[in-house]
């Protein structure tokens, strides 16, 4: 799987660059910004883009702007964009109207390799990403007459693992239970939160994420 | 002079002086009409007396001192004199005498006297020409060559004053009243030159030439006494003006610019502290380099205040010494107060640039951590995570590498706050909307929130108004037992509001004090102001206002 990396801080772009080599991707393309990057991507497109939200030239968003031009100008090519800090309204803007091959985390994850490189695999295979500081806060905000009081605590587990992009087998395997129980909780929750059900596993983080941001 | 001026008539005596010489023109009128003198003619010549009369009796009483009053009263007696030839030989004598009154009169408009050497001459050569050559002339019965003679020489006497006259009127900038008196003159002069060709040239249009002419130059006076009516409204306006300064008014230069009527006028102060001039502002100021435009305040020989105005205004030297006058106490008070505002302007300057210089240190010190510390510790706990991978099965050495980063996210977690606390480069980098979601999905209490920016605020702004929703609903959550808050953001006619409003419990709070006087000042730095009204038991209503281009 052929990845390119756009990050200002050569320690870090060079440390993604050897952990994704270890664990078997082909890292194509290594650059220090947004132009080059894009000049990169012409010459040959790689299934996935590993990028800083912060760089040159002016340190502020144009990691963002270029991931959501990218995705406009590429469709099927994922973007994962790493931060030092995560905004609800940055993620919202990031996925607009689809989180197919979208990823959004804070730099702090790449040190869990194992979850990280899993994190990229599924974004890679049109997946999503959603930091889970993202989905705690918007699950932690005060509301009027709070709709997620009708979820049990486990539902709210599940709903924790659903919005951050987990598949079903990965919600399976983090709290223990079958395949068969992790459906039933999905499809609890949906019906509970009168969410319109979906089958695609990274639709349904978009669906969550705007139910949960109102 | 003096003797002349202390000489003059008390105000019973003018009044009879003119009673009697109007009378005596109406008699003389009366007589004429009998001996068959044309009643046209009668009546021009009773108009011309008539008009130098009362008009001169009018400004010999509004200044006494003025030389011009008499003058003119001199005149229209002169006029009298000469309409003796309708009875008598003897009037013929005065027949040039109202005529190079009248040029006497003109060029020696405002003061009464001759104050250019050439008018001088001027009239002296018209004086002996209209007076001494004339006597002579009556005395040899009008011998043709000395009467046309005198009649050119008076003629080109009148067409000099009126070369003066544009002169005047050109080098000048003179107020429109005026420029309407020195044209009513020019044009006087001009016809006693037309008259006085016309004369010599004789022929059947003289009588028509000389009723017309005598006419016009009875208007001359007309407009001196409306400009003197108004030059006494202005005058009346300083009780209006030193009545307006014992209010004591915050804004000086209005009264002055009414009393002056001079809508362009500008009082600036002299500010020994800044060695500078300021306007009432206390914003700094210059002076126009044109002397007529200015007008000094002066005391024990320093200036205190400078009045900038239009430079017509010169001419009624009077006018400007009076406001002047009036003014210069209330100028003083003016001039600590414009002091003041100076001060107050320097350090809000001063206080913007710290501030202003704190947020730029502010903002490269994030930065600073972002690229420098935070990358680091990301680059060590990526790989210590790679080094994990790499350990196989030593229990003890995975436990404490997970011990390590756990360690670093603990750090990082430290470092985001620090960095965010410094500056809020969510701001800067994504704008005040998307930082302030953030901001309201934490918040302690649901929000609601709307933000409509019509306006780009400065990234100065647009953190300040970061900082009130932020302090805002920190204060709501702690403070306020609110069940709910709403944030409001918008721009109206350059300005930003954001409105924070609860509906908790309200009520003044001291521990809330200085968390509001902090963003208070933050606030008004920028310009902006802040406004809180929280009474008992009806929420907290928080509205900054911040300057938006």
């Amino acid at each position: 799987m052929r990845v390119a990396i756009a990050e200002d801080s050569v320690l870090l772009r060079e440390g993604i660059a050897r952990l994704l080599a270890d664990a078997g991707f082909d890292v194509t393309t290594k650059c220090g910004d947004a132009d080059q990057l894009r000049a990169e991507l012409e010459v040959s497109l790689p299934n996935v883009v590993i990028m800083d939200i912060r760089l040159p030239p002016t340190h502020t968003d144009e990691g963002l702007r270029a991931a959501i031009d990218l995705r406009a100008a590429h469709p099927g090519l994922a973007v994962l964009v790493l931060s030092q800090y995560v905004e609800v309204g940055l993620a919202m803007q990031l996925l607009a109207d689809s989180a197919d091959g979208v990823g959004y985390l804070l730099k702090d994850r790449i040190s869990d390799v194992p979850s990280f490189v899993s994190a990229l695999r599924r974004v890679a295979a049109g997946g999503s990403a959603i930091d889970p500081t993202i989905v705690s806060t918007l699950l932690s905000r005060r509301r009027r007459d709070d709709p997620l009081a009708v979820l049990t605590p486990r539902e709210r587990e599940v709903l924790e693992l659903m919005a951050s992009g987990t598949s079903n087998q990965g919600i399976a395997d983090r709290l223990s239970v079958t395949l068969r129980a992790a459906e039933k909780y999905v499809s609890s929750i949906f019906t509970k939160l009168g969410i319109p059900a979906t089958r695609s596993e990274s639709r349904r983080v978009l669906a969550v994420l705007l139910f949960l941001r109102t | 002079m003096r003797r002349s001026v202390s000489a003059m008539p008390k105000p019973g005596g003018r009044t009879a002086l003119g009673a009697a010489l109007l009378a005596g023109q109406a008699a003389v009128a009366v007589a004429g009409i009998r001996q068959g003198v044309a009643p046209v003619h009668v009546a021009a010549v009773c108009w011309l007396t008539a008009a130098y009369t009362v008009s001169g009796l009018i400004a010999w009483r509004h200044r006494p001192g003025n030389r011009f009053g008499p003058l003119m009263v001199l005149t229209g007696a002169g006029s009298l004199a000469s309409s003796v030839s309708w009875l008598h030989q003897i009037g013929l004598v005065a027949d040039l005498v109202p005529l190079i009154l009248i040029v006497h009169v003109f060029l020696s408009y405002p003061s009464g006297r001759l104050t250019s050497r050439l008018a001088r001459v001027l009239l002296g050569i018209g004086y002996v020409a209209a007076v001494g050559v004339h006597v002579v002339s009556v005395a040899l019965d009008f011998p043709a060559v000395l009467y046309q003679g005198e009649l050119l020489l008076v003629g080109a006497v009148a067409l000099a004053g009126a070369a003066l006259m544009v002169a005047r009127r050109r080098t000048r900038p003179l107020r429109r009243s005026l420029t309407v008196l020195i044209d009513a003159f020019t044009l006087g002069l001009v016809m006693i030159a037309v008259l006085l060709v016309v004369g010599v040239l004789g022929g059947p249009a003289f009588p028509a030439v000389q009723r017309l002419a005598i006419v016009l130059l009875g208007v001359a006076p007309v407009v001196f006494l409306a400009g003197l009516l108004q030059a006494r409204l202005a005058r009346g306006s300083i009780g209006d003006l030193v009545l307006e300064l014992r209010e004591d008014p915050a804004d000086l230069g209005t009264p002055l610019a009414r009393a002056l009527r001079d809508p362009s006028l500008r009082l600036l102060y002299w500010l020994p502290d800044f060695d500078a001039w300021a306007g009432e502002d206390g914003r700094p100021a210059t002076l126009p380099d044109d002397p007529d435009r200015v007008t000094v305040i002066e005391e024990h020989r320093t200036p205190v205040a400078a009045l900038v105005h239009d430079p017509a205004l010169r001419d009624e030297a009077d006018l400007l010494a009076a406001v002047t006058a009036a003014a210069a106490i209330a100028v003083r008070t003016g001039r600590l107060q414009a002091q003041l505002r100076a001060n107050v302007e320097e350090l809000r300057g001063s206080r913007a640039r710290v501030a202003e210089a704190g947020r730029r240190e502010r903002r490269r010190l994030e930065r600073d951590l972002h690229d420098g510390a935070q990358q680091r510790l990301v680059a060590l706990s990526l790989n210590l995570g790679v080094l994990q991978t790499r350990l196989g099965d030593d229990a003890d050495a995975l436990a404490l590498v997970r011990e390590a980063r756990a360690e670093i996210a603990t750090s990082l977690a430290e470092l985001r706050d620090v960095a965010h606390g410094l500056h809020p480069a969510v701001v800067s980098a994504h704008g005040l909307a998307v930082a302030l979601e953030s901001l309201t999905v934490r918040a302690p209490v649901p929000v609601r929130l709307t933000v409509d920016l019509g306006c780009s605020p400065s990234e100065a702004v647009e953190v300040a108004a970061y900082y009130v929703v932020s302090e805002c609903l920190t204060n709501v959550g702690k403070h306020a037992a609110a069940s709910s808050a709403t944030v409001d953001v918008r721009s109206s006619e350059g300005t930003l509001v954001i409105e924070v409003v609860d509906d908790g419990r309200g009520g003044a709070d001291a521990e809330r004090g200085s968390g509001l006087r902090g963003l208070a000042d933050r606030v008004e730095t920028l310009g902006g102001r802040l406004r809180v009204w929280t009474p008992p038991d009806q929420g907290t209503r928080v509205r900054a206002e911040l300057p938006c281009e």
